[in-house]
């Protein structure tokens, strides 16, 4: 398995995007922003379409560009007019699902096998530049919540005690949304559409069963997500399944651990 | 034969001038006015919807105003007043599931030269104990901030804005949602707190006999001040029923312990 180089690049893309969507799944989570991430990964739709109809092999960078101008449009609807955020998240979700599809029906060729790659991950479609863009987001990302761990905090927690606190909300909100944006964007390429909110989502979720602080969430969310990422890629090669269903269910099957480890936990403590 | 010496005004932390607020053209605040004496603690009252928590965001900076002047500090500009300013908001919007803890949360208002997430709870410990102690909650370190209830809750928040030495502490209605009994407590413990740190405080309030019993100052917002002073000079019933709309009793019943 290892000796074959489209698995080494699976598993290093694995290991860079797993954690990271796992350590943003930690705010995610507390700010009830799940459903943004969905919305986000559904938009890339459109930027697949677009990559294919402007030929490109690797559609990443036309789904970063669109799953901005959704992330975008997102923020800006949300501030300038009184719509609720889930109305919002279902009209540009089911927007950008629905002009991807409309623009893949329109393009020559046939795209089925496309559209469940899309929709699922493929190890066969990580490339060297896939390593290259995963490993500079993870360290600009990571980087990023690391140094601004408290200020994350602080706005998950009160947003006008931030401010007070000296925190730039705004800005700091924009600066979540983007690495947010730009995380989830990229990891369609490995997980698949479908699969990008559960990255985000199970890993923090898991750890949280048997965490005392946010500490100890962090650390084992990030444990949990590089477990569920290699051992997600070795199962979807031996199983010769789509990438992102394997590392989910790899989630799963931990978060159900960690489920009936919680209760065990709290007796050892007591 | 000299003249009296003319009064002086006591210093004042911060100042309102001709404040005016409206939303969707909906007045707000109306020509507020207000000053906030040093050391002295200040009531904040009137019914709900009279502007009282917005007039606090917009000392804040949280709230722009339509017109209107905010002066801290003598005139400091709001990046260089915030770090003298604790905020107490009513409550938090954690989810119930952040598992955040008390002692996390405090952490994060130290200023260390190791970040708070790779210190030992110990270290942690020996910067939070004595601002916990003080208000009376070391036992709630390892409690999650979400899980907490309204009483300790606000406790926690106080210990919080008390680890900058702020020489302003807004409180906006603190007691809010903690229960009959643990009122009388909480006012005692921010009249505490107060004496020992020789803060500004102001509390917003609708509990008039608290007020009464706490406050060296009131003002009575409904829109505008309709009146201020001392609390035997604002509660009474003509006052009160100017903020309130309404006949108040000014309640300022005596307890017996």
């Amino acid at each position: 398995m290892l000796t074959e180089a489209f698995m080494i690049r699976a598993f290093l893309v694995a290991l860079f995007l797993c954690p990271l969507c796992a350590l943003l799944g930690v705010f995610v989570t507390s700010r009830r922003m799940s459903f943004f991430g969905e919305t986000i990964a559904h938009g890339a739709i459109g930027g697949v379409a677009l990559g294919i109809f402007f030929g490109l092999a690797n559609p990443t960078p036309t789904v970063i560009v669109f799953s901005f101008a959704v992330a975008a449009a997102l923020l800006w609807l949300k501030e300038n007019t009184e719509l609720a955020t889930d109305t919002i998240m279902a009209l540009l979700l089911s927007g950008s699902i629905s002009l991807g599809m409309i623009l893949l029906a329109r393009l020559q060729g046939d795209f089925r096998g496309d559209i469940h790659r899309i929709l699922f991950g493929d190890i066969l479609a990580v490339g060297e530049q896939d390593v290259a863009v995963a490993g500079v987001l993870f360290l600009a990302v990571s980087s990023f919540v690391f140094t601004r761990l408290s200020p994350l905090t602080l706005i998950s927690a009160q947003e006008d005690m931030a401010h007070v606190c000296g925190v730039n909300v705004r800005r700091l909100n924009y600066l979540f949304v983007f690495a947010l944006t730009l995380t989830v964007a990229v990891s369609v390429r490995l997980v698949g559409i479908l699969l990008v909110t559960p990255m985000l989502v199970i890993p923090a979720a898991s750890a949280r069963n048997i965490s005392l602080n946010l500490r100890q969430q962090i650390v084992l969310s990030l444990v949990i997500a590089v477990i569920s990422g290699l051992c997600g890629v070795a199962l979807a090669y031996h199983l010769s399944s789509p990438c992102g269903p394997a590392i989910v269910m790899t989630c799963v099957g931990l978060f159900l651990i960690t489920l009936v480890a919680r209760p065990l936990l709290r007796l050892a403590r007591s | 034969m000299a003249d009296a010496a003319p009064q002086h005004e006591p210093p004042c932390v911060a100042e309102t001038i001709g404040l005016n607020l409206a939303f969707n053209g909906l007045p707000i605040l109306r020509n507020v006015s207000m000053k906030l004496p040093a050391e002295k603690v200040v009531a904040l009252i009137g019914p709900n919807g009279s502007g009282k928590t917005t007039l606090l965001r917009c000392l804040l900076g949280l709230q722009e105003t339509d017109s209107g002047e905010i002066r801290l500090f003598g005139g400091l500009p709001l990046k260089q007043a915030l770090p003298r300013i604790g905020y107490v908001p009513q409550k938090l919007q954690l989810d119930r599931d952040f598992i955040l803890n008390v002692r996390e949360f405090l952490a994060l208002r130290l200023q260390t030269t190791r970040h708070w997430f790779w210190m030992k709870r110990k270290a942690l410990d020996d910067r939070l104990m004595a601002a916990m102690a003080e208000l009376g909650c070391e036992s709630l370190m390892d409690r999650p901030v979400a899980r907490l209830s309204g009483g300790q809750l606000q406790r926690v928040l106080i210990a919080f804005s008390l680890l900058r030495e702020p020489e302003l502490l807004l409180l906006d209605e603190p007691t809010a949602g903690v229960d009959s009994p643990g009122e009388q407590t909480f006012y005692e413990l921010i009249g505490e707190v107060h004496r020992r740190h020789k803060m500004s405080v102001v509390l917003v309030s609708h509990d008039l006999s608290m007020v009464y019993k706490h406050a060296h100052h009131v003002y009575a917002l409904n829109g505008n001040i309709c009146c201020h002073g001392t609390p035997e000079e604002v509660m009474n019933a003509e006052s009160l029923k100017e903020a309130y709309g309404i006949g108040v009793s000014p309640y300022h019943h005596h307890h017996a312990h």
